[in-house]
């Protein structure tokens, strides 16, 4: 499905690479203006099979978008995702959402030095009616107060032409975006005004999916009540632009562009004479920056994207063959740890080529050697397959969409790979599907909000499958405290050797069960000929309730196919001994939401039959 | 809030109407209630809208999702308390309102609205037969005295917010009983006339002295009231109606509206005519001139009275059966809409202009009419007539009666004719003075006139005592 502008908000829910390359522009959703510090949130009533399958998780079960996202901690972090987006998708602008309040200039600036092509600065004004009621009233800050501030502070560091600045955040009329454009802002967003002009009646029921004109809401009997025509909104912002061409004109301006940043057209007296503004000082919010002969005050130039002889265009090249005619190929190549995001790109050639089914398993496969840069494997799509001989760095298989990594130590290495760190922290954040399997040990975060994607690893740092609602996480050794946290989807199995795995493990939103050995294994192996290695793994996914040994032991296996791994071939050889000390972790939401699917599916045929 | 799913599960019902054969041998009431269940299901479709776009299609600003809310969990006594923080006489809106709430309703937007006026009148019905309508005399006298002119339901509202003030209120009436249009306008089949008398009752109690057949200007001199009364609230209706100036127009049988109801409603509860000429409409052909809700009260009227046909005309365009939603909600819209009485058997014409009455013996017989285009003026050729014995002129008001009351106290009038007065402070050019209602706004609503004595009387109170507790 393409739109326009395409969000990566906190929770990454249903980003891939698909996603991503069908848009003109990505915006990373730092915060909303309406709710600063908090992620967005969608109850699990609403979440039906639609929204289940476009977020890829599971229907029934509430979306809940982490506070941050788990891979910015800093500006040079905020950087690397927008390298990693800029590589999916070359032709879009990277755009950053943040709220007005106090100090946003400077993370602006850091935003405009990190190669944002467009920041957005969101008022308190706008906003969904499905926030949290302690996000409704007092919190965040006027849009005009965050711009002005962002726009000096822009100008003050000769960053202001580089980027485009938008404001957002309950602007309704010409005038709002006139004052918009002299305070500074390049570009205007109208949300909550062009929704009203299509329909919305401010009935604040989108949390409970009865919104009575059929806007916010999964039921297909309001859905029907819906009356709005694109016309309606081209109307009114019609109507808005008329204004806004009314205001130029007494201003005396002739294009758009004049008008950015002249605060001193602003005629303040009256207000700033009102009772209730007196002993405020607003020459702050109304300074005009002087700005140097030559240095542009509104946006004029490009950011220059350091993507244009990378990695990844020596791998597009290569793998032509693949991309043009589905003909497998296979590269082999070095890599240094300033190769970042390596695999994005490529990936987003494939999939704007072929959709998110990709290519076939392992037409693109690719063997590297030495230090991969951050965000290696990012979004990597079905059919191609990474193998990094060497270690990974942090955000290794970011948003993975479908492919398989494999990182494994150089087999000269003298390290112990399993008491070794293989791959950095927040491994696997937002992936969607695919595998992975890492020969050595992981840092903090393992799979934080993984989606879907499976994973094998030797031992883990702190806060494993956090946040986690689909896929598979094998720890074949030691892992860290807050295993689980927030964890409403998919399962892990942890080896639990020494027995203290259940004090390290959050337990509020998951139970622990041993790994069941279910008596028809071997009967099913010998149904497929007693060879497991063929087994493919959609079987294993396909029931998540069950299978757990018969998963466990295939993934293993996997495992130690793809890495080599002496301790997986060791687990295997004495599988007896060591199933009984995996712990199966299991979210409780979860197994209620798969019950109740496996009971709807149950129906199905029967109401199918009723309906004959 | 009701139940957050009911308006998909539960079907609009509402009170239904006793069939027109039997409704028309009486003068009673005909409309049947819902039972108690059925009525909290119904308050179980309000789905508390986040603006409830309801609280200003209501005149007085009726709580409206607060009570269905209450209603639907069976507290009713906590429901008619709030009812009343708004509203001192639902039963008399839960009758004869035309229920703009409803239009305002989000679910109208189906054309489902929630029946509010329904539940409306459930609440207070049941709080009358339950007793928990008292009268709320107050604690305090304030020594402070205020005279009300007119005691229609904008009298009422003002005479019974001030009494509860602690003024000593004067009602002064010039008819033999209380409740202007109410009481002599309005037919007892909508709404009968117990209900303003049980009313009045609970407004003595509470420190209202009512001074019928007393005609202020006539009986006694404005002045003298000024003197009397720390203030002066009017409440005296818009009484002057508009005339058809055809000629014809002296013949017997053709009379106002208000000239024709007021009897059958003194008939109904045995109060002398006066030295007035009965008419009545048995056995006549009628014909109503003016399609409005006056002009519906004569069909009504009439048929009961026993008439042979009636014929209601209107001089604008038939309106359509069906609104544009996305242009009318949720405000109230233009459309066709039938009446009680017009389904009782009436005939309707529109886009008709009479321009002639004609008759023997000094008594009208014929009307001579012609159909008028959408720029209102007469299309050649399509005249036609139609028998009538009886003419009844039901176009609407022009403005209060200015003769008497109005000029001795030399008030300054609005452009349309109404007493002038601001919607916050209702004071008329004379300080002294306040003035609500249809002699203020002109023709118009029960509701409204409910809301503007409300009003009026906290700035009366606030007037008086420098400052007021009274809701506006
Ligand atoms: C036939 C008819 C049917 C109607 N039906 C409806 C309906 O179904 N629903 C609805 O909401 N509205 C209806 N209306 C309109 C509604 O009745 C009026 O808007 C409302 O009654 C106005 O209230 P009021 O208190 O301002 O004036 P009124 O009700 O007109 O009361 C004025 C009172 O003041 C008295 N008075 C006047 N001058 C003096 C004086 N100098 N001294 C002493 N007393 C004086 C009059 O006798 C009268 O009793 C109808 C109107 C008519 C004519
Ligand atoms: S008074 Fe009229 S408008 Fe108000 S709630 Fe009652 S019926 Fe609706």
């Amino acid at each position: 499905m393409r739109s326009a502008i395409k969000q990566v908000a906190s929770g990454r829910f249903g980003v891939t690479t698909h996603y991503l390359v069908n848009a003109d522009m990505i915006q990373i959703k730092m915060a909303q203006g309406a709710k600063p510090g908090e992620g967005g949130q969608l109850p699990g009533h609403k979440v039906d099979a639609v929204i289940a399958k476009v977020r890829h998780s599971t229907p029934g079960v509430g979306l809940i978008s982490p506070p941050p996202h788990h891979d910015i901690y800093s500006i040079e972090d905020l950087a690397q995702l927008i390298y990693d987006l800029k590589n999916t998708n070359p032709a879009a602008d990277i755009s950053v959402k943040l709220v007005s309040e106090v100090g946003v200039g400077t993370v602006a600036a850091g935003v405009a030095k990190a190669r944002a092509d467009h920041v957005t600065i969101s008022g308190y004004e706008g906003g969904t009616g499905a926030s949290p009621l302690t996000s409704i009233k007092h919190a965040g800050s006027p849009w005009e107060m965050g711009l002005s501030e962002t726009h000096q502070t822009l100008v003050a560091n000769h960053l202001r032409g580089r980027i485009a600045v938008q404001v957002d955040g309950g602007i309704r009329t010409g005038r709002d975006v006139v004052i918009g454009a002299l305070l500074g802002a390049d570009e205007i967003g109208l949300a909550t005004a062009p929704l009203i002009a299509a329909g919305c009646i401010m009935m604040r029921k989108c949390h409970l999916n009865t919104c009575p004109v059929g806007i916010a809401t999964q039921d297909p009997v309001l859905r029907k009540r819906f009356t709005g025509q694109p016309e309606h909104v081209i109307n009114y912002l019609f109507f808005v632009a008329e204004e806004v061409r009314e205001l130029m004109a007494e201003l005396g301006y002739r294009s758009f562009n004049e008008m950015v940043g002249q605060m001193q057209m602003l005629d303040k007296t009256e207000v700033i004479a009102q009772a209730k503004a007196q002993g405020l000082d607003f020459s702050r919010l109304f300074h005009k920056p002087e700005a140097p002969e030559g240095v542009a005050i509104y946006h004029c130039e490009t950011q220059d994207h350091p993507i244009h002889d990378i990695l990844d265009r020596r791998l597009i090249e290569q793998a032509m063959p693949a991309l043009e005619n589905r003909t497998p190929v296979r590269i082999e190549e070095t890599i240094n740890n300033t190769d970042r995001s390596a695999g994005a790109m490529l990936s987003g050639v494939v999939a704007k080529r072929y959709g998110h089914n990709g290519l076939p398993e392992d037409t693109i496969a690719i063997t590297l050697r030495g230090t991969g840069g951050q965000s290696f494997g990012a979004f990597a799509a079905h059919g191609v397959s990474l193998e990094l001989i060497g270690n990974g760095n942090d955000y290794v298989g970011k948003g993975l969409s479908g492919g398989r990594i494999v990182v494994r130590p150089d087999p000269d290495c003298p390290a112990i790979p399993e008491d070794s760190i293989i791959v950095g922290n927040t491994v696997l954040y937002g992936a969607v599907e695919g595998e992975c399997y890492f020969h050595g040990v992981a840092g903090e975060r393992f799979a934080v909000r993984n989606s879907g994607a499976v994973a094998v690893v030797e031992g883990a740092g702190d806060h494993c499958c956090e946040y986690m609602t689909g896929g598979v996480v094998v720890v074949l050794g030691q892992s860290g405290r807050n295993f689980a946290a927030g964890m409403s989807g998919g399962i892990a199995y942890a080896l639990d050797e020494d027995g203290s795995f259940p004090t390290r493990c959050n337990l509020s939103m998951v139970e622990l069960e041993p790994v069941a050995e279910e008596d028809d294994l071997l009967e099913k192996l010998h149904h497929h000929g007693g060879d497991i290695e063929h087994k493919g793994l959609i079987d294993v996914m396909a029931d998540m309730s069950r299978h757990d040994a018969e998963r466990l032991h295939q993934l293993i296996t996997n495992h130690a196919r793809f890495t080599g791994s002496t301790r997986a071939a060791h687990i295997l050889e004495n599988w007896a001994e060591y199933l009984p000390k995996f712990r199966k972790v299991m979210p409780v939401e979860y197994r209620r939401a798969l019950a109740e699917l496996e009971r709807q599916q149950e129906d199905a045929p029967a109401m199918a039959r009723a309906g004959e | 809030m009701g139940k957050v799913t009911g308006f998909l599960e539960i079907d609009r019902r509402d009170r239904r109407y006793a069939p027109a054969s039997d409704r028309v041998r009486h003068y009673r009431e005909f409309v049947i209630p819902l039972s108690e269940e059925a009525t909290r299901d119904q308050a179980a479709r309000c789905m508390d809208c986040g603006i409830p776009y309801c609280h200003t299609g209501c005149p007085v600003n009726n709580q409206i999702p607060d009570w269905n809310d209450l209603v639907y969990n069976g507290n009713w006594e906590e429901a008619l308390r709030n009812l009343h923080s708004t509203n001192n006489f639902p039963e008399f809106t839960g009758r004869i309102c035309p229920a703009p709430c409803e239009a305002a309703c989000t679910l109208n937007i189906e054309d489902i609205p929630v029946t509010i006026k329904t539940i409306e009148c459930a609440i207070v019905d049941r709080g009358w037969q339950n007793g928990w309508i008292r009268p709320q005399p107050p604690s305090e006298k304030t020594g402070k005295s205020v005279a009300v002119v007119g005691s229609g339901p904008a009298g009422m509202a003002c005479a019974q917010q001030l009494a509860r003030a602690g003024h000593d209120v004067h009602l002064y009436e010039k008819n033999a009983f209380p409740g202007g249009l109410m009481r002599y306008g309005i037919p007892d089949f909508k709404m009968e006339k117990s209900h303003v008398a049980r009313r009045i009752m609970q407004m003595e109690a509470e420190g209202v002295t009512v001074h019928a057949n007393v005609h202020v200007g006539v009986d006694i001199d404005a002045d003298e009231l000024l003197k009397r009364h720390d203030a002066v609230a009017l409440a005296g209706g818009a009484e002057k109606p508009r005339d058809l100036p055809i000629p014809g127009r002296d013949l017997n049988g053709v009379h106002f509206a208000m000239e024709f109801l007021p009897q059958q409603n003194r008939r109904v509860s045995q109060e002398p005519l006066g030295n007035v000429t009965p008419i009545l409409a048995g056995r006549k052909h009628v014909v109503v001139i003016g399609g409005g809700d006056t002009g519906s009260d004569c069909i009504g009227t009439s048929i009961r009275q026993g008439a042979l046909s009636v014929t209601q005309l209107e001089i604008m365009p038939r309106p359509p059966e069906k609104e544009d939603k996305a242009l009318s909600w949720p405000n109230w819209p233009l459309k066709l809409r039938t009446s009680s009485s017009q389904e009782e058997g009436a005939e309707r014409d529109f886009s008709v202009l009479t321009q002639r009455l004609t008759g023997t013996n000094g008594h009208v017989t014929q009307l001579d009419c012609v159909r008028v285009d959408d720029r209102m003026q007469p299309v050649e050729g399509s005249e036609f007539a139609l028998k009538a014995d009886l003419v009844l002129l039901a176009m609407g008001f022009l403005g209060p009666v200015q003769e008497g009351l109005i000029e001795q106290l030399g008030l300054e009038l609005d452009g349309r004719g109404n007493v002038l007065a601001d919607t916050r402070s209702y004071r008329t050019s004379n300080d002294k003075v306040f003035a609500c209602g249809d002699m203020r706004r002109g023709q118009s609503l029960v509701v409204w006139a409910i809301r503007e004595g409300r009003q009026a009387a906290r700035s009366i109170d606030e007037a008086l005592m420098g400052e007021t507790t009274l809701p506006r």
